[in-house]
């Protein structure tokens, strides 16, 4: 089994055919969802939030039997991904991709767990914090992207469940969180 | 002097017809006694061996596949029905039954990928992974053996060899000589050009491309036009090992 680091490759990845996209529509429709289920593990794992379709992705690239995405067949894939709402392109010439391998809401629902486990409740974190503090460690959240947590706490905030300060610099940005 | 026909000369011929006639049926009644005692005797050895090696037969894929043939040859098929004394004393019947239903599943479940057709050896695989929990092992042997009591479902659930490997066809494409030579000619890499198989058989330039892509269309090839010659290459599924994820 081929390795990516300590990601465990798929069979289909070591099968050129793979890399070129398939004119025939059932064809083409499984390996769209084989690729499109691969960028979505490798992203969660590596905790990869950004793709720039555009520069070295190391998924788009098999060394070993020397194929690569086209990138025709990268967008193709990613734009899979986008109408599923697994991912959003971040730009109007489809040159980067944020990839959620959780959705926004599934985001503020894991936030509110942290909240609650950690006892966190009506006190004040900066958005850093959560992030990289010690209280996220070993959590999903920790080494999150900014963007991503954002539009998760704008959302918590929406229902009611936090609010958020203005700080100074865009570092010390603070959320306090009501149960 | 010539001896007249009388009554006398009648009655000894009809009693000699009786005669033979009840000697003929002694004969046959022993005969058929024989037979029976026989086929009995028969019986209970082939139930004593089936009962002697039960644990070989479900276990021992080679066993099982040896104790078939003994079968074979003198005319029991164990698989005929899933009553009679054959499946209680083995289950050998539940055990086919399942193979199938686990058959069709793989397929079903590899049809997008491989587009029907699947590699005997590779089913097999697949079989075995499934089965892990069951542990006991599945040999090809069994495979078609499975394969060959789906056919009654008339499903299409088939075998064909082509070149030296046997594949299971699940959906009812017919194959024409031509694909079927194509594919052969795929076992070597797994892929195949339109130079290659023109070359190869010495066929005018429509009729490789057409195979192909029919081939194409079926689901059975994919295309694959990365490699550094730029050259399009057909890949299938079928014929390449561990294609499937």
């Amino acid at each position: 089994m081929q390795k990516l680091g300590d990601f465990k490759l798929p069979q289909f990845f070591n099968y050129p055919p793979y890399f070129t996209l398939q004119p025939v529509r059932d064809t083409r429709e499984k390996q769209v969802q084989l690729w499109k289920e691969l960028i979505i593990d490798y992203c969660k794992t590596q905790k990869i939030f950004v793709i720039g379709i555009e520069e070295e992705f190391p998924l788009f690239t098999n060394q070993v039997i020397e194929r690569f995405l086209s990138h025709e067949a990268k967008e193709t894939f990613l734009s899979a991904l986008v109408s599923e709402g697994r991912a959003e392109w971040m730009d109007k010439g489809h040159k980067r991709c944020l990839i959620l391998w959780h959705r926004i809401q599934e985001w503020a629902d894991l936030i509110m767990r942290f909240v609650k486990e950690t006892g966190l409740e009506d006190s004040v974190m900066t958005i850093e914090e959560i992030r990289s503090g010690i209280e996220s460690r070993g959590t999903e959240l920790h080494g999150m992207d900014r963007t991503v947590l954002t539009r998760a706490l704008k959302l918590l905030e929406q229902k009611g469940k936090a609010a958020i300060f203005k700080g100074s610099s865009a570092d010390d940005e603070g959320v306090k969180f009501s149960a | 002097m010539r001896r007249r026909p009388g009554i006398g000369g009648l009655q000894t011929a009809a009693a000699a017809r009786d005669q033979y006639r009840l000697l003929g049926e002694n004969v046959a009644k022993i005969r058929t006694d024989l037979m029976k005692e026989q086929l009995t005797t028969f019986r209970t050895q082939l139930e004593d061996f089936a009962r002697k090696h039960k644990n070989d037969i479900r276990k021992n894929p080679a066993f099982r596949s040896q104790f078939h043939e003994m079968c074979a040859k003198i005319g029991v098929d164990p698989l005929a029905s899933n009553k009679g004394f054959w499946a209680e004393l083995l289950g050998i019947g539940d055990f086919y039954y399942e193979l199938g239903v686990q058959i069709v599943d793989i397929c079903l479940a590899t049809r997008s990928l491989n587009g029907g057709l699947i590699n005997l050896q590779e089913l097999c695989t697949l079989l075995c992974q499934r089965r892990k929990a069951a542990r006991d092992s599945v040999s090809e042997d069994d495979c078609l053996r499975a394969i060959s009591k789906l056919k009654v479902l008339g499903s299409g659930f088939e075998v064909i060899s082509v070149g030296k490997k046997k594949l299971v066809r699940s959906v009812p494409t017919e194959l024409n000589k031509d694909h079927n030579e194509i594919l052969e000619l795929a076992q070597a890499q797994g892929y195949v050009t339109v130079e290659e198989v023109e070359r190869r058989f010495s066929w005018p330039s429509g009729r490789a491309t057409d195979a192909l892509e029919t081939l194409l269309e079926e689901g059975l090839a994919m295309i694959d036009d990365g490699h550094r010659d730029s050259k399009r290459r057909y890949w299938f599924p079928c014929v390449s090992v561990s294609a499937s994820a």
